[in-house]
């Protein structure tokens, strides 16, 4: 080897081995990467096709609305809009002035982008998005800045969920939809283009995905919000980047927040960790309210759950304080509605709330009570002669034919062990009235599939995270519209009075008109029983102390976009 | 009667010979030290296993799968009212533990005792029939026995959902006769050249008939021998399954155990949960392999010290 080639080797070797430190300090300025866990590694960066948690909040750094909550008051307060949206009741139109936006490429974000987003949406029918745009007639671009958005009927969403909507940028969509248009599958075509470095409109800009590693975004310099006063806030972002990195385990991830290697772990904290995490002074941990819905839901197109009286019954014999107090530890709250309590405009309490406040034996009697006056019978059953509770068994349905055995799906301990341990001992409590239940966990996707595609199944537990403020979601999962393949409406509930207060609630602008309906579409859910709501979980978010600070608090956690903008570097 | 009396004679006598048999079996078994040690702690475990169905009887706080003590709503340690300490629901673990000794012996020896009977039978009718029949049956044990059993096990359990514990024992046995069925086919390839054999078939005896009178009884003592390996596998892949998530969700195994400290956070906080499901699967499966070993001594007086022989 000549000596040159060693000087080159030698140097090669050196500068390989400063590149990560010259990074990290950049020359005289050190700069700031916030790095964050996710227990799993995002399934995609096309908004378009992401559902996943994961994917999600990654994205949500990338692409913004024109309208956000404000994180304490939660009002509708203008995001990528300047103000909030102009209603002309005689038009039937809303019209959005933006704010100075720039894409993260640099070029301008004009009203051009929002609606080629809102015709994407409409012409390829996107699922997730294209419900909250169906009712848009037509997007008018006034000018550069302005965009008129005409409505078919009146639609109470159109604020808070329709100008939700992330926005894309045309230069970058054009092209894809185009090609989508002329495949077999437009909108298979669409949602499957792979997407690696999007160009957003959100603080943070993706840098690298190295897959089965980290993503790296670093600070987005075009950011509208920078320097602008919103919400009452100074907006950054005021770090350079975040670097997520992907933990299969959240021991795994635990470890390294104690350790320093991570900043924040971006998931709820289980409960055996939090004493732990609690004792170190380099570790806050934050408590939150989510927006959530954990429940137990019935297939009704098929007997034995075809019963209301048999669901009313299941719903008796659920312990849900047993099930905040045991298995969540009391990190939640029970759900006596299919609206999280937390919502206090929308929510309305049930007239009656299912073996509210009976002991086991209590509920037992309740339910054998119940299910006897409607007809069922049992081989032992679960009260005997003498009132007292025993172990009953072989139920038979009002015909005299032995209920067969049913499962419960829910997802795999490894996603979500508090839901996996609530199917468990749901299963335990049926098994004792004389039920024949199994508890099945189950991979995640399969179990979608089952419950949405396949449609054969008997009950599940299940959760809806981050609902929407606006309760129009309860139209989407229980409207007989949404039976269907794919559908929300899972359980394949058929309510004409529901179908009916559910159309006249998304159409009624006055809010307490509104109000009124939605408590009326709540009532019947508790009397029907669908789903039995089962309980609304915490979000307990750990972060470390001693790198940044600023975290805003807000429904479903500090992992906002509020956050990420207003975020600050503590001193060294 | 003379002749009825000669074969009443005759049945003792051979119930007498099996009786010396096994008296010498045991005498040597005595012996050996491991051996012993194995049995003590597979009868710890045995009345483990019948211990359990009692604490539920006491109160049905300590029903293993749904009891709470109703004042203990944390994982707590050991206590007079909870010999091992609580779960973080409350639940006794000392009933759990209990119970996870009654699925380890219904997991390990059902599923050993079917793999042994496939792997006897499969492996009894190649060696005796050879030919194209063994060949087929040798590549299918071969084709079986390079499969992954956990991992195929995890796949089934991805793709159909949780199995059940019956499920879990009838993949295991279906996945571990191979091993079995490739030693007693050598064994049978042996015993089909000896006079006994031959003799059989002169005096008319059908192929069913050499097999199943002639030959099996000869090789069953192979075959516990390895039930008791197989025991030891099917209780780790029941714990290993149920560790990942994927047990019977019905069952308190030790796996489950074992799991559940790990997905509520309590793994490096609980001692007294985390250890002793861990150290009953060592022990359990360790009592089995000594017992095997011992076992093996037994059977094969090649392993026995000089003048043990018989």
């Amino acid at each position: 080897m000549t000596s040159k080639l060693k000087k080159i080797l030698v140097l090669g070797v050196v500068t390989a081995g400063l590149f990560p430190a010259m990074t990290v300090f950049g020359g005289s300025n050190p700069v700031h990467y916030l790095k964050a866990g996710l227990s799993e590694e995002p399934k995609t960066l096309n908004i378009w096709l992401a559902s996943d948690r994961w994917s999600l909040s990654v994205l949500s750094q990338i692409y913004q609305g024109l309208i956000t909550r404000h994180p304490e008051t939660l009002e509708l307060t203008p995001w990528l809009a300047e103000d909030l949206p102009v209603y002309d009741p005689e038009t039937l139109s809303y019209t959005v002035t933006l704010r100075d936006a720039k894409w993260s490429d640099g070029s301008p974000l004009t009203a051009q982008d929002v609606a080629f987003t809102a015709n994407l949406i409409k012409e390829f029918k996107i699922p997730r998005h294209f419900d909250r745009w169906s009712f848009v007639k037509a997007i008018e671009v006034l000018d550069p800045k302005t965009v008129r958005f005409v409505l078919e009927t009146p639609m109470a969403i159109f604020l808070s969920r329709t100008l939700a909507t992330p926005i894309v940028s045309k230069k970058e969509w054009e092209p894809v939809a185009q090609n989508a248009r002329n495949a077999e599958k437009p909108l298979t075509a669409l949602i499957n283009h792979e997407i690696k470095t999007p160009v957003g409109n959100g603080p943070f800009s993706v840098k690298e995905w190295k897959e089965g590693a980290y993503l790296f975004m670093t600070r987005n310099p075009h950011f509208f919000g920078s320097g602008q006063k919103i919400g009452g806030r100074v907006m950054g972002p005021f770090i350079d980047g975040i670097i997520f990195k992907f933990f299969g385990t959240s021991d795994a991830a635990i470890l390294s927040l104690k350790k320093g290697d991570i900043d924040m772990f971006w998931w709820s904290v289980q409960a055996g960790y939090i004493e732990d995490l609690q004792k170190d002074p380099k570790i806050t941990l934050f408590k939150n309210e989510r927006s959530a819905m954990y429940y137990m839901g019935f297939n009704l197109r098929k007997p034995p759950f075809d019963d209301a009286v048999l669901r009313r019954a299941v719903a008796i014999l659920i312990d849900k304080g047993f099930i905040v107090t045991r298995i969540l530890q009391g990190d939640g709250a029970r759900m006596d509605s299919v609206v999280p309590a937390g919502n206090k405009f929308y929510y309305c309490p049930p007239d009656t709330v299912w073996g509210e406040g009976l002991s086991r034996q209590e509920r037992v009697k309740a339910a054998w009570w119940l299910l006897k006056e409607a007809g069922y019978s049992w081989k032992t059953p679960p009260v005997n002669d003498a009132g007292a509770v025993v172990k009953g068994r072989h139920i038979r349905l009002p015909d005299g034919t032995p209920m067969e055995g049913f499962t419960i799906l829910t997802p795999p301990a490894d996603y979500d062990p508090l839901r996996a341990m609530s199917g468990t001992i749901i299963q335990e409590w049926l098994r004792e009235f004389g039920m024949p239940a199994s508890a099945k966990p189950m991979a995640f996707g399969s179990l979608i599939d089952q419950v949405k595609v396949r449609r054969e199944f008997d009950a599940f537990i299940l959760a809806y995270g981050k609902l929407s403020l606006d309760p129009d979601w309860i139209r989407s999962f229980f409207h007989s519209r949404h039976d269907k393949v794919r559908g929300l409406n899972m359980s394949g509930y058929h309510n004409p009075e529901f179908d009916r207060i559910s159309d006249e609630s998304a159409t009624v602008m006055d809010e307490n008109q509104r109000r009124e309906r939605v408590c009326r579409m709540q009532k019947i859910l508790m009397r029907d029983l669908p789903y039995i709501p089962l309980y609304t979980p915490k979000m307990i978010e750990a972060v470390r102390n001693d790198r940044f600070s600023g975290w805003v608090n807000t429904l479903e956690g500090i992992g906002n976009p509020w956050s990420f903008c207003v975020l600050k570097p503590e001193a060294p | 009667m003379p002749s009825r009396k000669k074969k009443i004679l005759e049945e003792r006598s051979r119930r007498w010979r099996r009786m010396e048999r096994w008296a010498q079996g045991w005498a040597i078994y005595k012996k050996n030290f491991l051996g012993r040690i194995g049995l003590v702690l597979l009868s710890i475990f045995v009345l483990m296993a019948l211990a359990s169905f009692i604490p539920p009887l006491v109160d049905p706080m300590y029903k293993p799968m749904s009891g709470v003590d109703p004042e203990i709503t944390a994982s707590t340690g050991p206590s007079f009212r909870h010999w091992l300490g609580t779960d973080f629901m409350g639940r006794d673990l000392f009933s759990q533990l209990l119970a996870g000794a009654r699925v380890a012996f219904t997991v390990g020896i059902a599923s050993a005792f079917v793999s042994i009977v496939l792997g006897t039978l499969i492996g009894m009718t190649a060696g005796y029939m050879g030919g194209w029949t063994d060949t087929l049956l040798m590549r299918t044990a071969d084709i079986i026995m390079v499969m992954p059993t956990l991992l195929v096990v995890l796949i089934l359990a991805a793709l159909f959902g949780q199995l059940n514990i019956w499920s879990i024992v009838l993949i295991i046995a279906l996945f571990r006769w191979p091993g079995v069925s490739r030693v007693i086919r050598a064994q049978t390839l042996t015993l089909k050249e000896r006079p006994f054999i031959d003799a059989a078939r002169v005096a008319g005896a059908s192929h069913l008939r050499i097999l199943f009178r002639h030959i099996m009884p000869n090789v069953l003592p192979l075959s516990f021998l390895y039930m008791t390996f197989r025991v030891t596998a099917a209780i780790n892949i029941e714990a290993a399954l149920a560790f990942l998530g994927f047990g019977d969700p019905g069952t308190v195994s030790w796996g489950m155990m074992l799991q559940w400290v790990w997905k509520t956070g309590y793994m490096f906080k609980a001692p007294y949960w985390l250890l002793p499901p861990g150290i009953c699967i060592s022990l359990i499966t360790l009592s089995f392999y000594l017992l095997g070993r011992a076992m093996d001594e037994v059977l094969d007086p090649r392993l026995r010290k000089e003048g043990e022989r018989y």
